[in-house]
């Protein structure tokens, strides 16, 4: 038996370096997280699949186009999306929105929600925005952090372990997995957004639909490409589980049947011949469309923890905050520490909440996990992303054509 | 709205594309990457984490709603069916378990 980081089923060496075309210049390196790629400079890289993250930062960096992902879903889903018994459903993260739209001649930023709805509409697709599965996320992640905290100003024997971190990003929850196991009881339980969608759009949302859950075939939109091996753990078929213990006798089903990054959406889009720019509006088709301002800030560095705040703050006081936008959280510093005092009308007590927001994790968490492990640390809430900015700048977003891979865009 | 496409300062290895192919690929093989380029890199990557950004950002200044727990569907998926946070249901459907990568074998 040799030892391994993978479950079994998992994606393995989902992110690999093309021995043809790499040149050895070690940019990859730098942007890299684990220090998972190998090789001298000058030579042929490599990536060590067992520290990789698969967060694909190395891919959208690489200036010579070399590094590619293994596993694409494209060609099912567009088989799915042309099978008549089977509703092809498609979720939509938030970062995807105001990336796209730069593959069809759009402004980097641009808005294009509805857009995006039209072009996935016209393409066979049913709606279910991540957003409302990231308010999900918020109602799921804030009560457990809100009983915690109660838990641990009370002092309860088997309060649980603060502070708590968000477990919305597969980079991280790796990363912690691999290297700091001792602190996996930080980690929130709540899934990830993504997965929260696929377990909600076959079981609750088969009524929603009308569907045997086992003829919907759910597909995220992700900015990420470590969404893809997420969506691969074999404890993700919740939805199953449970629609079997409700008497349902089928064969078993992924919650997340499958990934697509925004890239991958795009080239799908193309492939059928969709202009997302010159597609009208639309709505969504159902309630899984219905999101708000807190669910699609996820897709931002500190935007989890803005969401859990606004909705924590109501819980706590009753009050909703008086101003939404909490700039402490927002911005590029590496870290972002805030301290905010509630009073708490449970506890009848003001509480002092410290919270602290990571991204580009690579270069910016392992003091504070230090810190946690010596019992020094001020925090009880803190929010990591992998990738510098968070999601919006993932290793599933569109390239730069005149920066990375210009080797292939002459 | 910005509606054209944005034009980040141009990133190459400081020579134009074009000389860069026609130096051939025998010198590519052999090239480090210059002195700044990864500076050059962190600052345009930054001006898209920047622009990206600021379109969520007007995505919840826009929003009728801008608080999840004022999501009227969310709060019909805990009526209808989902029951409480924390609750039963969302023990077995919302939430998940870690594991200790250390132990694996294959
Ligand atoms: S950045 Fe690309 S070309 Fe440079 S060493 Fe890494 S894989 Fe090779
Ligand atoms: S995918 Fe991420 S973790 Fe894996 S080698 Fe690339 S940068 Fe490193
Ligand atoms: S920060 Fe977002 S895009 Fe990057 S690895 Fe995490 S979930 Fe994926």
């Amino acid at each position: 038996m040799t030892v391994t980081t993978y479950q079994p089923g998992e994606i393995q060496g989902l992110i690999e370096i093309q021995a043809s075309k790499c040149k050895g210049c070690d940019a990859c390196q730098k942007f890299c997280p684990t220090n998972a790629i190998e090789g001298a400079s000058g030579a042929v890289h490599s990536i060590n699949k067992e520290k990789c993250l698969s967060c694909g930062q190395c891919l959208i960096n690489c200036p010579f186009g070399a590094i590619i992902e293994t596993h694409s879903a494209l060609e099912t889903v567009i088989a799915k999306l042309a099978d008549k018994d089977v509703k092809v459903v498609g979720i939509i993260a938030p970062a995807v929105r105001v990336a796209i739209g730069e593959e069809f001649g759009l402004g980097t930023g641009e808005l294009v929600t509805g857009k995006l709805y039209g072009a996935m509409n016209k393409a066979g697709f049913k709606i279910f925005d991540c957003n409302f599965a990231a308010d999900l996320t918020i109602m799921e992640e804030g009560s457990e952090f809100i009983h915690r905290l109660h838990a641990n100003v009370k002092g309860e024997a088997d309060a649980g372990a603060l502070p708590q971190f968000t477990s919305c990003c597969p980079g991280w929850v790796r990363y912690l997995e691999t290297n700091y196991p001792s602190l996996l009881p930080n980690l929130s339980t709540a899934k990830s957004p993504q997965q929260m969608a696929g377990t909600v759009a076959k079981t609750y949302g088969a009524k929603v639909y009308a569907m045997q859950p086992e003829n919907i075939f759910t597909v995220a939109v992700m900015p990420c490409t470590s969404k893809k091996v997420e969506a691969s753990r074999p404890e993700f078929n919740s939805a199953w589980k449970y629609n079997q213990e409700q008497g349902a006798n089928v064969a078993e089903y992924r919650d997340v049947d499958a990934v697509l990054t925004t890239r991958e959406m795009a080239q799908l889009l193309k492939l059928l011949e969709i202009d997302l720019a010159k597609t009208p509006e639309y709505e969504g088709d159902s309630l899984f469309s219905e999101y708000t301002g807190a669910g699609t800030i996820f897709g931002a560095t500190g935007g989890v923890m803005e969401a859990a705040l606004r909705t924590a703050h109501k819980v706590l006081t009753g009050d909703e905050m008086a101003k939404l936008e909490f700039e402490p959280v927002r911005g590029l510093a590496g870290v972002k520490a805030a301290s905010v005092t509630l009073f708490d009308q449970s506890l009848s007590q003001d509480v002092t909440v410290n919270v602290a927001v990571v991204h580009d994790m690579g270069n910016n968490v392992e003091p504070i996990l230090r810190d946690i492990m010596a019992g020094i640390s001020p925090y009880h809430f803190i929010e990591v992303m992998n990738c510098a900015g968070g999601c919006v700048n993932g290793g599933g977003q569109p390239i730069d054509g005149n920066g990375s891979s210009w080797i292939g865009n002459i | 709205m910005n509606n054209k496409k944005h034009v980040f300062a141009e990133d190459s290895f400081f020579i134009s594309r074009r000389k860069f192919m026609a130096i051939g690929a025998a010198f590519i093989a052999v090239m480090a990457i210059p002195v700044g380029w990864f500076a050059s890199k962190v600052a345009k990557r930054n001006d898209y984490i920047k622009a990206r950004s600021a379109g969520l950002y007007k995505d919840d200044a826009i929003a009728k709603l801008r608080v999840s727990h004022a999501n009227p569907a969310v709060e019909k998926y805990y009526k209808e069916f989902g029951g409480q946070p924390l609750g039963h249901m969302s023990h077995d459907l919302l939430h998940t378990h870690f594991v200790d990568r250390t132990k694996l074998n294959s």
